[in-house]
């Protein structure tokens, strides 16, 4: 009766299994919601703060995740490759540092009088660079859908500004 | 060309740019410690601010609240789009997935701050949105030399 329990309970758990969404379907949706939702909180704070206070700010609230992200390298640093780690290390902080001033610049779009609803969807073109620098410097080629991308960005770009 | 438009396209240019530093990054190390260094230089970044501008204090809480949040928020957004990829997400479903964020911008900016977008901005950030997307697309693979 016992065994017949558990199957019907593994059963029943296998079926939620199935129903259950794949991991990278929620972690996309979460960022979605969160980078949505930075936008919002983003322009209400550009009415009575400016871009340099933002950012130290914005740095406070990065903290706790920082100190999560410190504690899980240190907790796998062992297993991890040390071959270009130095070069892998400076184009991250490269990466931070450019992201930072993106994000004064970003911030300073919406205190100038920039809407959240039109800003975001601006910034969020940042692809198209992306794109063009992998183009020119890392030879990547573009396929036919990403050339129809950066076309509408322009497109979008002039839209938006009007 | 209004100013904010100017700001807002050099975050768009400088946020670009990362997309090339961070796979040049996460080709070499972990994309934890990647993401671990670019707080680092956020840290450093905002040691640089807080000597040469002259930041004006004595804000509103709710302003304080926000900005934090702000951090908190993007932080969260970067740090789980790393886990969306890293669990077994394709790179041009993800990427392509997580474009859709200024959507809900736009819809929380509507509902919850009254703004009001002109048919020509309703039209292009759906446009944007679109285009944001096609570029996430995988391009073809490099050619062999």
């Amino acid at each position: 009766m016992l065994g017949q329990r558990e199957m019907k309970a593994g059963r029943v758990n296998q079926n939620r299994g199935l129903r259950k969404p794949p991991a990278w379907l929620t972690w996309s949706l979460a960022t979605i919601v969160l980078w949505g939702a930075w936008g919002l909180v983003s322009k209400i704070a550009s009415a009575g703060v400016d871009a340099y206070v933002n950012q130290l700010l914005y740095t406070a609230g990065l903290a706790p995740l920082l100190i999560f992200v410190a504690w899980t390298v240190q907790r796998r640093g062992a297993q991890e490759n040390r071959n270009g780690r130095a070069a892998g290390v400076f184009w991250a902080f490269l990466t931070g540092i450019l992201g930072g001033v993106g994000n004064i610049a970003f911030f300073q779009a919406l205190v100038k009088g920039g809407k959240a609803s039109v800003v975001a969807p601006v910034t969020a073109l940042f692809p198209m660079v992306t794109v063009l620098l992998a183009l020119v410097f890392l030879k990547e080629r573009l396929g036919r859908t990403q050339w129809v991308g950066l076309a509408l960005a322009f497109v979008a770009i002039y839209l938006l500004s009007a | 060309m209004h100013i904010w438009l100017g700001f807002a396209i050099l975050a768009l240019v400088l946020w670009g740019i990362t997309g090339v530093t961070q796979k040049l990054s996460t080709n070499r190390i972990s994309s934890d410690r990647s993401f671990l260094w670019f707080c680092w230089a956020m840290v450093a970044l905002s040691a640089v601010v807080l000597g040469l501008a002259r930041p004006h204090w004595g804000l509103a809480t709710v302003v304080v609240v926000c900005s934090i949040a702000g951090g908190a928020l993007n932080g969260l957004g970067a740090w789980t789009s790393f886990r969306a990829l890293e669990s077994g997400g394709k790179a041009s479903i993800v990427i392509s997935l997580i474009s859709l964020y200024p959507l809900l911008t736009v819809l929380l900016a509507v509902l919850l701050l009254g703004e009001r977008l002109s048919g020509m901005q309703m039209t292009g950030a759906l446009v944007a949105i679109a285009a944001a997307i096609l570029l996430s697309l995988e391009g073809p693979p490099k050619p062999k030399a």
